[in-house]
């Protein structure tokens, strides 16, 4: 039968049935007319004939519902008739009705709203041309897990011997582009890139034109590509920008292009470039030839069509072999899909989230099938007469699952409004680290899993009630009220099983939130070894005429001494990185022996610091002396170092007075060669710096006199409130020179805080789900309960008759309450101890056994069982005597 | 007639009244008729498979029925085969053919 012809039958059935109806009693009366004449025919008198013809037919109604059923459409019409009757149904009972679809709108709208976080977080494709095809390149010191940016000849080496790839691309982002004429100055988040990086990456401009070639023999500062929010604000979107000059750095740039509106870049955290730059600028001309222990380059390389991932990968690992033997040290590259590698660091939360919201779809599931299950046991006997009277085992059980689909479409629809709700706030509280989250929205794949998961847990919590329904109707249960006695209860077992397993799956998210909560509170107790509370940061670009380190010093010397003269500033000094910020990150190759041996491989992380520095941030001496103004002499540079390196190099002995070599990336005063001998004056506690729960590498101080930093970054402790200096900075810097651009004016307890956001935000999440998993499961144990004293009325009454007293008549409902709640919590720390490992990546600090956890979750839910059997069981108490004779 | 009598003709049915209609235009006690009269009396069918059955096929377009008037004077719903129901009266034969000829060589195999 053609689709078509199926329609109109369909259509005919449902709109034209009377007509239909009509005809089909025509046709049956005139069959029944002609076996009629037959049998007169036969001698028989008209009136026994038509008798003896409708007994020959089998009954025309019976033959008409045949013919009905048999049409295309009945089903539909049947299907009609089931969603009213289970809407009566649920009219009945509006209460029920409204708490089901309120916790399945919870649940289906939370799922749905981790689906689509997921989904833009995890799996959104990178917004560039092919993105799949695109490489993230990592010089890898495999030895300590540490990878970072590589050198201009490794990247000359993959250009020349990668011949997978399309091309590579290098970024940097550390170059301080100052803005200047036109207004205030302005410090811009810049960055110097390879003239084919945005080629490389799949971005077009949106107005003018790309890098070419000839514009890195130009030099880094003759050209520029603007982003679109600095060309909108500062410039007003003025199209004829393109191809003019800006002042920046005190000479004139030409802008050749500016980037689109949606233009961000995406790459891992750990490469420390800002997804928000304002400006770009090519590489001075030769920087491929630079020195090969100058690492900066953030590399990514974009695979030709077709090539298999594995042979670009092996191709990159051959490049750095090739690299090796030239240079007769260990080099390694490694190449990890971009998308793959931008994630990583989240993926593990995100799907321990995801995991727990399914959860709590399951523990809603749970509740609603144990709700319908108690209403099934009072519908019981209605069934068994439908059953009775004739009819089918499977349209009631169609009855019952359109009631559960019923339900679950109205949960879906209350579930929409959730997500749509629940998006808005996580977008507002997503840490920085999530901002791809801005892409979550109410989408076409979005609400066809919400769709399927709507109709799934329709699917699952009408189960139950179907057999607790059919198991009570054959009983025969047919024309009886309930049994109102103990033995009810033991039939109750599909309830009892569901709310066991309600409290195990609420006790192995207890137990998840405990143990986040747990690492969270470790997190906060970390001593990052500096204070962070009245101190004030910020940074400045430090225009280019003070590019000499003379000048540059004399500078930062002036600046300093009238910064803290400011009233309320008790101390201050300069630094190169603020920690946590996402400044690319400094590193030294360091040994202790000299001259340093070329296979020296022992990294450290070095930052260069004014004096006073580290007295601002409270840092304690544990031996030798904090820089002065005398640690200027490039000649002899001098160090401070933590007591992690100490420990490692001199250990048991005294570091002050001693010496180390190190590389001299950072040192731009004129140390001498390509390594440093540094002459350690301190030694401080290992400060971290970079992040505040890993144990990242030993720290090597160097003076700002030798190793400056432009844009600098100061830190001033004040007694005042914080914000109401920041005027007094801008006056005291405007004083030595108007053209600084002075930005990121934040107390440093901001940038500590925003270190801990990715965790806040996961635990926050982790405990809101526990809660209502807590709620629901609360609601699941009273119900029982209540149900438990409403069928027991007339035994407790019994009970009390023969003297129990109301001690005894509460314990033997509590313990009832208990005994599941009891079973449930064990059954839920085999969940927990299962699921708890997949956390582990998250637990600082804590262990996934950690007992605290496991025995605040099991006491929550106990707290939790305990309230819900109360109020049941202080009704039990109120029943008297007198009830139990009442209800005979 | 029996249950076992109608769980023989199911799925033949249809290729039953298809062919009765093959000859000529019939209303639904003449099919009934027709094929008791052929088989000799051992498919007899029930207003309840019947009556189900044509109207099936109606809406499937193999057959259609009009309104006319019996010999004896009586108006009667004619069904008669429409071109697609030769078309799948021919497929139904063949098919029906084959079943025997398979069935008939597994009863007879040793």
């Amino acid at each position: 039968m053609s689709a078509l012809t199926r329609l109109v039958g369909f259509w005919r059935t449902l709109f034209s049935k009377d007509r239909l109806d009509r005809e089909l009693d025509l046709e049956l009366g005139s069959a029944l007319d002609t076996y009629t004449a037959r049998y007169t025919a036969e001698g028989m008198d008209p009136r026994a004939a038509r008798r003896a013809a409708a007994l020959a037919f089998g009954g025309i109604s019976q033959v008409k519902d045949a013919v009905r059923d048999h049409r295309t459409g009945a089903n539909v019409e049947a299907l009609f008739f089931d969603i009213r009757y289970a809407a009566r149904g649920l009219r009945r009972t509006p209460a029920l009705a409204a708490t089901i679809v309120v916790t399945l709108a919870l649940g289906i709208g939370g799922n749905a709203a981790m689906f689509s976080v997921v989904r833009a977080t995890l799996f959104q494709p990178l917004p560039y041309r092919d993105p799949s095809r695109l490489v993230f390149v990592w010089l890898g010191q495999d030895r300590i897990g540490y990878r970072g940016p590589m050198s201009g000849p490794d990247l000359r080496a993959l250009r020349e011997g990668a011949s997978s790839f399309d091309g590579f691309g290098a970024i940097w982002a550390s170059s301080a582009i100052t803005l200047t004429g036109n207004g205030d100055p302005e410090q811009l988040r810049a960055a110097m890139v390879t003239t084919h990086f945005f080629d490389v990456l799949g971005a077009r401009v949106a107005l003018g034109r790309n890098f070419q070639p000839g514009d890195q023999a130009a030099g880094p500062g003759a050209t520029v590509i603007l982003g679109w929010e600095l060309f909108q604000r500062r410039f007003g979107g003025d199209r004829s920008l393109v191809g003019r000059t800006i002042e920046v750095n005190e000479s004139r740039a030409t802008v050749v292009g500016i980037l689109p509106p949606d233009f961000r870049l995406f790459l891992p955290a750990d490469a420390s470039v800002p997804d928000r730059l304002q400006a770009f600028t090519p590489f001075w001309p030769d920087f491929e030839n630079g020195p090969r222990g100058s690492l900066f380059l953030r590399v990514i390389g974009r695979m030709r069509p077709n090539v298999p991932f594995a042979q670009a990968r092996d191709e990159v690992s051959s490049v750095a072999k090739g690299i090796a033997r030239e240079i007769g040290r260990n080099r390694i590259l490694t190449a990890h899909p971009l998308q793959d590698d931008n994630v990583a660091p989240i993926r593990g939360t995100m799907l321990a989230l995801f995991a727990g919201v399914a959860l709590l779809l399951l523990i809603v599931c749970v509740n609603v099938a144990s709700l319908l299950v108690a209403r099934a046991a009072t519908r019981a006997s209605e069934v068994g007469l439908q059953l009775a009277l004739g009819a089918s085992r499977r349209r009631i059980a169609r009855l019952v699952l359109f009631e559960g689909l019923l339900l679950a479409m109205l949960g879906m629809a209350g579930g929409l409004l959730t997500a749509w709700f629940t998006l808005r706030i996580l977008v507002a509280v997503a840490p920085p680290s999530l901002s791809q989250l801005d892409g979550a929205t109410v989408d076409a794949p979005m609400f066809g899993f919400l769709s399927a998961i709507s109709l799934l847990a329709g699917l699952i919590f009408s189960t139950a009630p179907q057999i607790e329904l059919f198991k009570r109707a054959a009983r025969g249960h047919a024309l009886q009220p309930e049994r109102q006695t103990t033995a009810s209860l033991v039939r109750r077992r599909t309830r009892v099983l569901l709310v066991v397993v309600q409290v195990a799956l609420s006790v192995v998210l207890l137990i998840s939130a405990g143990l986040l909560t747990r690492a969270f509170i470790e997190v906060l107790r970390v001593d990052p070894g500096f204070r962070s509370a009245t101190q004030l940061t910020f940074r400045i670009a430090v225009p280019g005429r003070y590019e000499s380190p003379a000048a540059f010093n004399a500078f930062a010397a002036n600046l300093q001494s009238r910064l803290r003269a400011l009233p309320g500033v008790t101390g201050g000094g300069a630094i190169s990185h603020v920690p946590y910020d996402d400044m690319p990150n400094w590193s030294l190759t360091y040994s202790p022996d000299a001259p340093m041996p070329p296979d020296a491989a022992r990294q450290g992380d070095s930052r260069a610091i004014s004096t006073g520095l580290l007295e601002a941030l409270g840092v304690p001496l544990i031996d030798g002396r904090f820089f002065t103004d005398h640690d200027d002499d490039a000649n002899r540079p001098v160090a401070i170092i933590d007591d992690r390196l100490a420990g490692e190099l001199w250990p048991n002995q005294r570091a002050v007075g001693r010496q180390i070599s190190t590389s001299v990336s950072g040192m731009n005063a004129d140390v001498g060669g390509n390594t440093a001998r540094l002459t350690i004056v301190g030694v401080v506690p290992h400060l971290r710096l970079r992040s505040l729960v890993e144990d990242f590498r030993p720290e090597i101080f160097v003076p700002w006199r030798i190793a400056q930093r432009n844009p600098m970054a100061f830190v001033l402790d004040t007694n005042r409130e914080p914000a109401s200096l920041a005027a007094d900075i801008r006056t005291a810097i405007a004083a030595v020179d108007p053209l600084v651009a002075i930005y990121d004016i934040r107390s440093l307890r901001t940038y500590v805080v925003d270190a801990r956001a990715t965790r806040r935000f996961t635990v926050l999440l982790a405990v809101a789900f526990a809660c209502m998993a807590l709620g629901l499961t609360t609601i699941g144990v009273y119900g029982l309960l209540a149900h438990t004293v409403a069928i027991r009325r007339h035994e407790i009454g019994v009970r009390r008759a023969l003297g129990a007293t109301s001690s005894q008549v509460t314990r033997a409902i509590l313990s009832e309450g208990f005994g599941l709640a009891v079973v449930g919590c064990a059954s839920g720390l085999a969940g927990a101890a299962a699921v708890a490992g997949l956390l582990q990546s998250q637990l600082y600090a804590v262990r996934p056994r950690d007992p605290m956890a496991y025995g605040a979750g099991v006491a929550v839910i106990l707290i939790g069982s305990a309230i819900a059997c109360w109020l049941p069981a202080r009704r039990a108490v109120k029943v008297s005597p007198m009830d139990a004779l009442r209800i005979e | 007639m029996a249950n076992r009598q109608t769980d023989l003709l199911k799925g033949t049915l249809d290729l039953l009244i298809l062919k009765t209609l093959a000859l000529e235009p019939r209303h639904g006690v003449g099919i009934a008729d027709r094929i008791a009269q052929i088989t000799k009396g051992t498919f007899l069918l029930k207003p309840g498979s019947l009556f189900p059955a044509l109207y099936r096929l109606e809406e499937a377009r193999l057959i259609s029925g009009e309104w006319s008037e019996t010999p004896e004077g009586r108006r009667a719903r004619y069904y008669r085969l429409t071109a697609s129901g030769e078309r799948r009266l021919t497929v139904e034969k063949k098919n029906w053919d084959r079943i025997v000829v398979a069935i008939g060589q597994i009863l007879e195999a040793d």
